[in-house]
């Protein structure tokens, strides 16, 4: 027979399918957005006379620093993006994508072709992932770009009061763009797993980002002390690490590995399930 | 189910030995009343010392005096002393004469007085049987305490040989030295008055230890509980703004430069950064008497970011590390100690809220002689005022307020004409700034006397200006030749990190708001001599708690698990087979499915296809049509019995649906693709590799060019069309085709019906569910009837159609026969 396991849904045909779609332009294009709008804002705002003057805190936080390089342009907009629009890009990209075959009901077609199972979740998921990744990278080099344009492309200069070179800056940049997407393996596990559970792709989406927040504001009660070490986004910021002059790794690496675990777990969980699962869809 | 509550309870009984004696210990704190040492040099009767004794679980134990600090009683340490306590050990808190119940008055420690107080503390516990004693009178006793509290732990150190572990924090080392601050270097002459914080101390000791139940006399007024003797010397140095020779005296009687050498119990000094009462270099002068004297003695440093001023709170790790400390040399218990830790006040930033952030640095050997960078400085020569009066005078620190004045924007810390700034050029490496710095400056004074206030700052490139915790090193020179005086001056001891690009600058001021100034007016020229000599030591981040590797383990262990889960869970398919030639094309046996909510959709279904049949599964609504095909297609788990195609049985993934081609309950299209693109897609994803035929597919669908469009487009008969067309795709063994002509028009009906009959007669297979019997009978050769979830009924057209011995004329008479009244055909 012709029919072999190991060819069904091949990678690029999945990424084919998914990046046709509207959304995956209307994600990148708001990722790239972001900087556009906020470095336009600053440059050519009403409260600036075009100069590329400083606001927020005026030079002593990172958003304050904003307008003094490309790097520190970028930090600013990792800042601006790390709460809730990569959250919302990674949960569309990851949640949507078997909920939305359901919808559409091509679930039934691929999985009778036959698209084994743990397959299609896997080919799934791994384009899911590349789709995140590929907007968590855009995000640092459309920032950099605009931001250099718009401000120069000079060296980092944290909020500490250090200032890094040009190289070492694109360096700790790279450092905080890798533990982001390690970072938001967290959401796209989550979002996998409310893909597999329902047929409705905005409630994968949705349940996904929901959780992501409440897990958040939990994070900002501060009567809560010690107990928010153990949720999953309370490391959600630990790149601001990078900015030191001395990098302490420990907060990055278990936030990563809190990811990590929660990744694990919630790709497992999905897979479980939908080895078992009726497909009525 | 079982098996969980099983293992809970043996996992409860495991752990159970662990948690009782901890539920079970008994700690139990009670008052004491102890005779301390004699009221006065000319009263010899003893005080009568009120204290706290913390008892651990178990005993006997160490004990540790604790001491409070200046204003305080035992109740202001009690935290501390819980803390203690539940690391096992004996505590004693107590309150010094001339502070809460105790009786007696404020000597500051005298050695006479105080320091006899606490060896009757140390008799006391050497009567306690719940204390360790080395010898008879001779207890296992640390003594630890802040401030006052550390001071008399020093001093008490030094002069009682029992006490064998000592942790001192924010203390002095020289307390003339620290109220009357001279850093020019080899003048004899003591600095400018500290008047706003010496009077802040006095007042504590005076009006708020006030007793409310006498009435006050202009002698308890004046002095509150301090000795009378203290308490004359401090009027006079304040109306003299410079030491009488009675409190230079009495001050270096309480000071533990007097004594430190003595000291050879294990010595934990603390300082805090945010200090400008005892700064950092207390510390430093403490160690270095005991290191010179006795370098055998273990010392280490903690160098925190608090202090008088304020600064961050450490205060839970501090308890943490000298309960660390007294377990080592108490308890004989190992820990590692760093020989120095401090903490970089901005090393890190918040991940909470992104401000500014400490993190702790340790170094091997004390910050005792650091390593100096020579900085050279660009500016010459400056003119500088001191006004008449001093006034504007410069906010540096104050006393309840810290260095926040400073802190926010260096706006009073330097006044413009009254300050000057000697700048080095911008560093080209970073360089962490650690202990106090220096510089030698000429000075000229147009008076022939000068009070002049050094400090380090930092000027970023962006132009701030930080000033470390808003401390400065104060001078007062007399009798300044006309030429001007040179002088070496120590800068405060700060901890900062300048970075790349930053410029370090020697800062002068004329004026303090903190200290004593000069009341006529003055101009000075200061004359930078040397490079600034800026101190330096390399340290590493403290190591976090958990190993850095560990996370990542178990991050590995959590995909491992995941692994595991997925293993075990996974649905246990039939064992794979080869095709059979001699096998029925379908075979399906005993096949059973009942959902989650009870509802049996299908009972005991047993039915065979052959090659070339086209099949009509006929069957109302809810017959259980579309459960049978979905099982056949591996979409729907059967909850027994098996499906076989060519004798191979189905399951998801299986192999055999390979040869299957279907249309179920609609069509599945990407809207955002055209109609080829999904039948390309769709094959490429199929796994096959044979030809699709697409042509021949597209013939089929006869939607034309509408296949260019996006399928968004489409009406349901196109979509239906097509999704036909891509069940017909590879032209594959057997078709499985759900209500195929739903949505088609007459035309359309009929040429669907050829399409079946040719693709029948090619050899291959079609199974055609519908509602329509007039079509099924036009169209199938073979017919299985459901109802209810059963077969009724199964054979070829005429064989049905020849039931009960009758020849019916159409199928739909046969159908009513069997499916009987209950049901209504039809959508």
């Amino acid at each position: 027979m012709s029919y072999q396991a190991a060819h069904t849904l091949p990678f690029r045909v999945e990424l084919i399918r998914q990046v046709r779609r509207k959304r995956t332009l209307i994600a990148y294009l708001f990722i790239v957005a972001l900087p556009l709008i906020v470095a336009g804002a600053v440059k050519f705002g009403p409260s600036s006379d075009g100069g590329g003057d400083e606001f927020g805190g005026g030079g002593l936080d990172l958003i304050g620093l904003a307008t003094h390089s490309a790097a520190n342009f970028t930090a600013t907009m990792f800042y601006f993006a790390t709460g809730f629009v990569l959250i919302t890009v990674v949960a569309i990209f990851c949640g949507d994508t078997v909920a939305s075959e359901a919808s559409w009901s091509t679930l039934r077609y691929l999985l009778a072709s036959p698209v084994p199972r743990a397959r299609l979740l896997r080919q799934k998921l791994f384009v899911g992932l590349t789709l995140s990744g590929g907007a968590v990278l855009l995000l640092p080099i459309a920032s950099y770009i605009i931001g250099g344009i718009t401000f120069g492309f000079g060296g980092l200069q944290t909020p500490l009061g250090a200032t890094f070179s040009q190289g070492v800056g694109i360096q700790r940049i790279a450092i905080m763009t890798a533990f982001l997407a390690l970072s938001l393996l967290f959401c796209a596990g989550l979002a996998f797993l409310m893909s597999v559970t329902t047929d409705a792709p905005l409630g994968a989406v949705g349940a996904a980002v929901g959780i992501v927040i409440i897990s958040n504001i939990l994070n900002a009660i501060s009567a809560l002390g010690s107990l928010r070490n153990w949720l999953p986004t309370h490391y959600a910021y630990a790149w601001l690490d990078a900015l030191a002059t001395e990098i302490d790794w420990s907060a990055m690496v278990r936030g990563a590995s809190y990811s990590l675990i929660a990744f694990a777990l919630c790709v497992g969980a999905a897979t479980a399930k939908f080895a078992r699962k009726d497909i009525t869809s | 189910m079982r098996t969980r509550l099983i293992l809970l309870t043996a996992l409860i009984l495991a752990v159970a030995p662990f948690g009782a004696p901890l539920a079970l210990a008994a700690t139990s704190t009670s008052s004491i009343t102890v005779s301390g040492g004699p009221t006065s040099s000319s009263d010899a009767t003893p005080i009568k010392i009120d204290g706290e004794i913390y008892l651990p679980a178990n005993s006997p134990a160490p004990a540790v005096l604790l001491a409070h600090g200046f204003g305080g009683s035992k109740d202001s340490v009690t935290e501390e002393a819980k803390a203690l306590q539940a690391r096992g050990f004996v505590v004693l808190a107590w309150s010094a004469r001339g502070f809460g119940n105790s009786t007696g008055s404020i000597s500051m420690n005298s050695p006479d007085r105080e320091v006899v107080d606490v060896a009757k503390l140390i008799d006391y516990l050497g009567n306690r049987k719940e204390v360790i004693q080395d010898k008879k009178n001779d207890p296992r006793v640390g003594i630890t305490g802040r401030s006052y509290g550390g001071a008399i732990s020093l001093l008490a150190g030094a002069r009682d040989q029992r006490i064998d572990a000592i942790a001192a924090d924010i203390t002095w080392n020289n307390l003339e030295g620290a109220l009357f601050p001279q850093s020019a270097l080899g003048i004899a002459e003591p600095g400018p008055f500290k008047r706003v914080w010496t009077g802040t101390f006095f007042s504590i000791g005076s009006l708020g230890m006030r007793s409310a139940t006498t009435t006050p006399t202009p002698q308890t007024l004046l002095c509150g509980r301090f000795a009378p003797e203290w308490c004359a010397a401090y009027q006079m140095s304040v109306a003299q703004n410079a030491p009488s020779p009675a409190i230079t005296t009495l001050m270096k009687a309480v000071s533990p430069t007097t004594y430190a050498q003595d000291i050879v119990a294990p010595t934990l000094l603390m300082q805090g950064e945010a200090d400008s009462l005892f700064p950092l270099t207390e510390s430093t002068r403490t160690a270095k008497s005991i290191r010179d004297a006795h370098p055998a003695t273990p010392l280490a440093m903690i160098w925190h970011s608090g202090g008088h001023d304020g600064g961050q709170d450490e205060s839970k790790r501090l308890q943490g590390q000298v309960a660390n400390w007294f377990d080592i040399y108490l308890a004989k218990k190992a820990h590692s100690f760093p020989t120095f830790q401090l903490t970089q006040s901005a090393a890190a930033i918040s991940s909470q809220d992104s401000a500014p952030e400490a993190r702790v640095q340790i170094g091997t050997s004390l910050p005792l002689a650091t390593t100096s960078v020579a900085l050279a400085i660009t500016s010459k020569s400056k003119v500088l005022l001191a006004p008449a009066g001093a006034a504007p005078s410069a906010v540096s620190a104050l006393p309840g307020f810290g260095s926040a004045l400073s802190l926010a924007g260096g706006l009073g810390a330097f006044l413009p004409g009254q300050s000057a700034f000697f700048e080095s050029a911008p560093l080209t490496a970073q360089l962490p700034i650690i202990g106090a710095s220096s510089v030698k400056v000429r000075v000229a004074s147009t008076t022939g006397d000068a009070t002049l206030f050094f400090s380090l700052i930092v000027k970023s490139e962006s132009g701030r200006t930080t000033q470390p915790n808003g401390l400065v090193a104060p001078v007062r020179l007399l009798g300044i030749p006309a030429n001007g005086i040179d002088i070496d001056v120590e800068l405060p001891a700060i901890v900062t990190n300048a970075t790349p690009g930053d410029r370090i600058a020697l800062a002068v001021s004329t004026t303090d708001l903190g200290y004593a100034m000069p009341q006529d007016g003055r101009v000075y020229s200061i004359t930078p001599l040397s490079p600034l000599f800026v101190s330096t030591m390399t340290l590493k981040n403290a190591p976090s708690n958990t190993p850095l590797y560990l996370w990542p383990l178990i991050a590995v262990g959590a995909f491992g698990l995941s692994l595991l889960w997925v293993f075990i869970r996974r649905p246990r398919h039939p064992a794979m087979k080869e095709p059979q030639s001699d096998a029925p094309l379908v075979s399906v046996r005993a096949l059973n499915k009942q959902y989650d909510d009870g509802y049996k959709a299908v009972t005991d279904l047993s039915f065979t296809v052959e090659h070339g049949q086209v099949v009509g599964l006929l069957g109302p609504n809810g017959a259980g049509k579309t459960t049978t095909l979905r099982m056949l297609m591996g979409l729907i788990f059967p909850t027994s019995g098996e499906i076989e195609i060519s004798g191979v049985p189905v399951f998801p993934g299986s192999r055999a649906l390979s040869g299957l081609g279907s249309f179920v309950e609609g069509p599945g299209f990407l809207p955002h693709l055209t109609g080829s693109e999904n039948l390309d897609l769709y094959w490429r994803s199929t796994g096959r590799s044979d030809d699709p035929e697409i042509a021949d597919a597209l013939e089929i669908s006869g939607l034309g060019t509408a296949v260019n469009k996006k399928v968004r487009t489409y009406s349901q008969g196109m979509r239906q069309r097509l999704a036909i067309a891509q069940a017909m795709l590879g032209k594959p063994e057997l078709l499985v085709l759900d209500e195929p002509t739903n949505g088609l028009d007459p035309t359309q009906i009929k040429a669907m019906r050829s399409i079946l009959k040719n693709y029948a007669e090619s050899g291959r297979t079609v199974i055609v569910s519908s509602h329509l019997l007039s079509e099924v009978e036009q169209t199938c050769s073979h017919v299985v009837v459901m109802h209810r979830g059963l077969l009724i009924a199964s054979g070829t057209i005429d064989e049905i159609l020849n039931r009960n011995g009758k020849r019916a004329q159409h199928l739909e008479e046969i159908f009513m026969d069997l499916v009987g009244e209950d049901t209504e055909i039809g959508i």
